[in-house]
């Protein structure tokens, strides 16, 4: 860490890079570094950031609340959307409204996403003036109770859509691919011949089924998100963990950057807990 | 009036280069209480004959014809919710994997009570559960099982519980298609006594297609013998095994292994079965016969009575020469 410090500590005098130094802990042997990070953690110390001199926590845990409500609300939509078209495109295989919507998700899929975002930006927030462009919230504006919540819903929605233009491909993908595999399954031909609907076989029979492979996806999504919104939040200036990071990497601003990465590690693993809380409630082989 | 007959049933299979003919004008009758069998070898048709009877072929297949009429209505002509009513209430069947029939997310007992409930809308929650312990007791399985999940429960008792199922709303005709294939003789002796003894304490009309010879000769009362997805003969078990006609249910009887005469000659059937898809019109038998003569060559045999019980696709037997 000490040999990537950057041009600011080279220009600094011999006292003053001691100084600095010394603040950070720099000048002890790397073992020593990282035990006092590992002890430090354990207290909630993230460490302070070198460029505001603010608490690293502090920072992480301004900006994680608008990624989390950033991700979930796209996690949520690109579920709902991708489980229900893929359903759909798998009970229709093969027949026009099928080919119609893979062409359209593999169209998704393949666009670049700060390209989405700026279309967006250009279209639906500067030209047409529908959304605003920048930002989570009008801070200036001092809204307060529910035009405060309008007012960051706005904010949400393009951010959102672009997110979910990304992410709900490979959920849709995956929930026809599975629901294909489960319509083929013996027991869907049973539930048909027991003279049940086919919306019954559908949603009772065939979709909880067919879910699993997808709270995987969901799951594995959720937990890149949180990082992985990086250019989404960079091309819309929204305050979340992705743009942090990026500040703190044009800045290298080191203890941001680990401290990001911590709360990203968290938030992985805290979304693969969930889903093995959810696995047993869709299927009972799961213990 | 029989309880089910099956008319001229036809289907094919679309493929890209024409229609396959895997099930070619299937006429049957059925009384309350008989146990009717249709054997042959893999890929005759028995499966889609079972399925055509129950009208669930899925694309790509297609019932090109026939009827099969039960209780004066034809299931082929029903649209699908009617035929909804009439699945399983009137005619249950016993898929071939039924191992893998029952859905891995429920209970069984919930698997069995979803028909009920669907069947017998009025029935109470308490006289519904109380059918299916009751169904459960009757297929040798204890009705703490009713909480069971499938994964629990071993391939012989999951085939009892799908018996259970197919019982569950007192069908009129029961099909069951290869049904305990892959069981253990024993447990395939114990499942088959108790279908054929619910069939008869319950005048049921219990179809059974297998290939497996021993097992219909002893508890059908009725063969059908079917090839490349023709019937080619349909007699009493007595007359198959006394006095087979065709040539084909000779070759397949000499085919088998005896087992209380080890010296038996067992003789094979050479050549393949034909190709189903644009099959020329000859006997579907021709190339494999050993007593084939020109007239074979030229059109496929229609089946005929050729005695009170006794029906033959064969230009060898009765009237069939024109």
């Amino acid at each position: 860490m000490k040999f990537i410090v950057g041009e600011d500590i080279v220009l600094m005098s011999s006292e003053e890079k001691a100084e600095v130094l010394e603040k950070h802990g720099l000048n002890k042997p790397v073992f020593e570094q990282y035990l006092n990070y590992i002890g430090s953690i354990l207290k909630g110390d993230l460490g302070y950031s070198y460029r505001s001199q603010k608490p690293v926590t502090d920072i992480v845990s301004e900006r994680l609340p608008w990624t989390l409500l950033l991700s979930i609300t796209n996690i949520i939509l690109s579920t709902i959307i991708g489980v229900a078209m893929g359903t759909w495109a798998a009970w229709n295989r093969g027949k026009k409204i099928d080919i119609v919507l893979n062409n359209i998700f593999v169209f998704f899929r393949s666009m670049p996403s700060f390209w989405i975002g700026m279309i967006f930006i250009a279209v639906f927030g500067a030209r047409l003036g529908w959304f605003p462009i920048f930002g989570a919230q009008s801070v200036w504006a001092g809204y307060m109770g529910f035009e405060k919540i309008v007012d960051i819903a706005m904010h949400l929605i393009m951010p959102t859509i672009t997110l979910v233009i990304l992410s709900v491909s490979s959920i849709y993908l995956t929930m026809r691919y599975s629901m294909i595999d489960v319509l083929g399954e013996d027991y869907i031909l049973m539930a048909k011949m027991k003279g049940l609907s086919d919306k019954k076989v559908r949603y009772t029979h065939a979709m909880r089924n067919a879910l699993i492979p997808v709270v995987t996806i969901v799951m594995l999504n959720m937990g890149y998100m949180v990082g992985g919104a990086t250019i989404i939040e960079t091309v819309f200036s929204y305050p979340g963990m992705g743009r942090l990071l990026f500040e703190a990497v044009t800045n290298r601003d080191y203890p941001v950057i680990q401290g990001c990465f911590f709360m990203i590690t968290i938030c992985v693993i805290a979304a693969n807990i969930i889903a093995d809380f959810i696995y047993p409630l869709l299927d009972p082989r799961v213990v | 009036m029989a309880l089910l007959e099956v008319r001229n049933l036809t289907t094919y299979y679309e493929t890209k280069i024409g229609y396959n003919e895997a099930l070619q004008g299937l006429s049957f009758d059925l009384e309350a209480g008989g146990i009717l069998g249709l054997i042959g070898e893999s890929g005759c048709g028995k499966s889609t004959a079972g399925f055509s009877m129950m009208n669930m072929i899925e694309y790509p297949g297609k019932i090109m014809d026939g009827e099969v009429i039960l209780d004066g209505k034809d299931l082929i002509k029903m649209d699908r919710n009617e035929l909804r009513k009439v699945l399983w209430k009137d005619i249950a069947m016993i898929p071939q994997s039924a191992m893998n029939a029952l859905n891995p997310a429920y209970k069984v007992g919930k698997q069995i009570l979803e028909a009920i409930k669907l069947h017998f809308p009025e029935m109470s929650q308490e006289e519904a559960v109380a059918k299916v312990e009751h169904l459960l007791n009757l297929v040798g399985i204890d009705a703490k099982w009713y909480h069971g999940y499938p994964h629990k429960l071993s391939g012989g008792m999951k085939q009892r519980i799908i018996i259970a199922m197919a019982l569950s709303c007192d069908p009129k005709v029961i099909i069951s298609d290869e049904a305990t294939t892959g069981l253990d003789v024993l447990i395939e002796a114990q499942i088959l006594a108790l279908l054929k003894k619910i069939a008869l304490d319950r005048g049921l009309g219990l179809i059974i297609i297998s290939h497996d010879l021993n097992m219909v000769t002893a508890i059908c009362n009725r063969i059908g013998i079917m090839y490349a997805g023709m019937l080619v003969e349909l007699t009493t078990t007595e007359n198959v095994l006394r006095n087979p006609k065709h040539p084909y249910t000779r070759a397949l009887f000499s085919s088998q292994i005896d087992s209380k005469d080890f010296d038996k000659k067992v003789t094979s059937v050479d050549g393949v079965v034909p190709k189903l898809v644009n099959p020329e019109d000859k006997c579907r038998f021709y190339d494999r016969c050993n007593r084939k003569f020109e007239m074979c060559e030229r059109k496929c045999p229609s089946l005929i009575s050729i005695s009170d019980n006794h029906r033959v696709a064969c230009y060898l037997e009765g009237d069939n020469h024109e």
